[in-house]
């Protein structure tokens, strides 16, 4: 299936140091179903990818020169679906695109919950962390919370795979 | 707060505990040739044997593990946390209760106390404290999921054969007199055993197996088409037994055609239960299976046999005469051996959890499986296994002295487990360096110090 991109330049507005997302938002509201957006910025639109993932794009992103980028988010049915929310509270449609991704899928239990909080230590707060899991970690889940950390889960449309997304606690993260 | 899930049930080990002295002391009961097979069926001694197997050893295991499992069943924490405690408190005071009384009855106790009018209350405290606080985690995850339902039908079973039992203890204290309390205690008996064993025992092994075996050996759940065939008829079975049970006296009709019809049933659902088992171990994608799962298979393989037996039994028309060797062998062969299979890797993965969790990905942390000696374990758990089928030739066969060295090897078996179960409990397969790494706290042997999250 070809998608057709709606163009939006928001370059000549990021210079002029005015704020882009209400007219982000104005074209996405104004897409036909199958549409997608292209979108050119001058900084890489990281808490842009949370928000059109809760509506269900997919985002590609291509760096330009001079530093510039070009985004193109695709509507849903071309990836996976986002998995819905598990930790309440939290908007997660504001959170960082992964720094780590782990594809636990492989490994014996427990040890798929003992490589996510190993790899938890390291990132710093506010980062995010995801990971591919055969079955739900029911017993990982109060273990995060203990720390602090939000999370997000769900299973694919096959239910074979399971997606945690983990958001490193801004305040407690690296403590004891 | 967000649902975080399964924590740790803090009395699980406690109930284990119990449930492990009280399988130990019905296997020196075996040994030492009191109750049956030396004794009668009815023998008072039979019966202290019987229900130290299944209140002290089964359903004690069977409560523990689902005080753990069902919040991980129905992703809901459990009702109250406060609850297991005065519940196993009830349970082990009812059944020494229960024991003296009965020993009363065979003049062994010469205390005149009425032991049975004060088990009585005490275990059905117990069983309704367990099923009140299980059924309000129950309840409030409705709908259930498959596993979930299995354990809902063992809770109505159990309400059964509790209410029945307490109504026989008072009826053999004579604290309950009159014609209908009579008339169940006269006919009732089968009832009573089919709603324990068969209903709340069977049912819900097969509910939580259905789930600890998938969660083990990383298989997807059994789909709800799948196994809802199972869960029907698993119901109907039960249905019939207890509710045209009781249609069959009230009747004075014959209960006999209408456990028939249950028994038919019952192995229906058991073989679309085999059948949902063997898919689970044929869709795992956990290559080497550890030893809970490669026990579970003896203990499957049991359940197949205890079926074929009765069924052999039955088209020889010598079923009564060999019902104890049927029952012997599902209790131990199939349920015991699960039951013991399991809880040595939930001992494990839950000491485990409790002590390398919150230091986990902080420090270089032990793994499950350094926590077990699986050889040692694996030669305690073949052992069992062996000695219960040559306990079950000897009854077969009629020989009760053969039946008591069986007995002995069963014993010598399970205590071999107890002591794998309580060195994982101290940590002891893992070498002093690399126990306690970080800020690791040494396990309590009997209870899990929980941290309030």
């Amino acid at each position: 299936m070809t998608i057709e991109f709606v163009d939006v330049d928001v370059r000549p507005i990021l210079r002029a140091g005015g704020e882009p997302f209400s007219v982000i938002m104005q074209a996405v509201e104004g897409l036909q179903p199958g549409q997608g957006v292209r979108l050119f910025a001058t900084f890489k639109p990281i808490p842009l990818f949370g928000v059109m993932g809760s509506r269900g794009f997919s985002h590609e992103v291509i760096a330009l020169d001079d530093g510039e980028w070009e985004v193109l988010f695709r509507p849903a049915g071309t990836s996976l679906t986002p998995p819905p929310a598990a930790s309440g509270e939290v908007d997660a449609a504001t959170w960082p695109e992964p720094s780590i991704d782990l594809d636990n899928r492989d490994l014996d239990p427990p040890e798929p919950m003992a490589r996510i909080l190993e790899a938890t230590e390291r990132l710093q707060p506010g980062e995010v962390l995801s990971a591919l899991l055969l079955r739900e970690p029911r017993f990982l889940f109060p273990e995060l919370a203990k720390r602090g950390h939000q999370w997000r889960g769900g299973f694919d449309p096959e239910r074979t795979t399971y997606k945690i997304l983990i958001r490193i606690c801004p305040s407690k993260a690296a403590q004891g | 707060m967000p649902l975080i899930g399964a924590a740790l049930s803090r009395w699980t080990m406690s109930y284990f505990a119990v449930a492990l002295l009280s399988l130990l002391a019905a296997e020196t009961m075996m040994v030492a040739g009191l109750g049956f097979p030396a004794e009668a069926l009815r023998a008072p001694t039979t019966l202290v044997l019987v229900h130290l197997i299944t209140i002290g050893w089964l359903s004690l295991t069977m409560c523990g593990a689902l005080n753990q499992f069902i919040p991980v069943l129905t992703e809901r924490p459990l009702y109250s946390d406060r609850l297991p405690l005065p519940a196993l408190g009830f349970l082990t005071a009812g059944l020494v209760a229960l024991i003296l009384g009965f020993l009363r009855l065979d003049g062994r106790v010469r205390v005149e106390l009425p032991f049975l009018s004060v088990a009585a209350p005490l275990l059905g405290a117990g069983f309704a404290l367990v099923i009140w606080n299980l059924a309000r985690t129950l309840w409030s995850a409705r709908s259930l999921s498959l596993p979930a339902r299995f354990v809902a039908m063992g809770l109505a079973a159990v309400s059964v054969a509790t209410t029945l039992g307490m109504i026989f203890a008072l009826v053999l204290d004579q604290t309950a007199t009159g014609s209908p309390f009579a008339r169940l205690h006269a006919g009732a008996l089968p009832i009573h055993i089919i709603a324990g064993l068969g209903g709340w025992l069977t049912i819900s092994t097969m509910g939580v197996s259905y789930r600890l075996l998938a969660m083990f050996m990383l298989a997807p759940d059994i789909d709800e088409a799948r196994g809802r065939a199972t869960h029907w008829l698993a119901a109907l079975a039960l249905g019939v037994a207890v509710g045209g049970g009781f249609a069959a006296m009230l009747a004075e009709g014959s209960l006999a055609t209408v456990l028939g019809a249950a028994l038919m049933l019952a192995i229906a659902a058991l073989a679309l239960y085999g059948r949902d088992v063997l898919h689970l171990y044929r869709t795992r994608r956990r290559q080497t299976l550890e030893l809970n799962s490669r026990m579970a298979v003896f203990a499957l393989v049991n359940l197949a046999l205890s079926a074929a037996l009765g069924i052999a039994l039955m088209a020889m028309g010598r079923f009564s005469e060999h019902v104890g060797a049927v029952v012997f062998l599902s209790a131990f062969g199939w349920l015991s051996g699960l039951m013991l299979a399991q809880m040595h890797k939930i001992v494990a993965f839950l000491t485990w959890l409790e002590v390398y969790g919150p230091v986990l990905g902080k420090t270089l942390t032990p793994r499950v499986q350094d926590l077990v000696e699986e050889r040692a374990a694996t030669r305690w758990f073949l052992l069992f296994f062996a000695s219960v089928w040559a306990a079950t030739g000897t009854l077969l066969a009629g020989n009760a002295p053969m039946f008591r060295i069986a007995a002995l090897a069963m014993m010598v078996a399970t205590s071999g487990l107890v002591s794998q179960m309580i060195k994982i409990r101290r940590l002891s397969h893992v070498p002093p360096a690399r126990r306690l790494p970080g800020n690791a706290v040494q396990p309590m042997l009997l209870f899990t110090a929980t941290k309030p999250t």
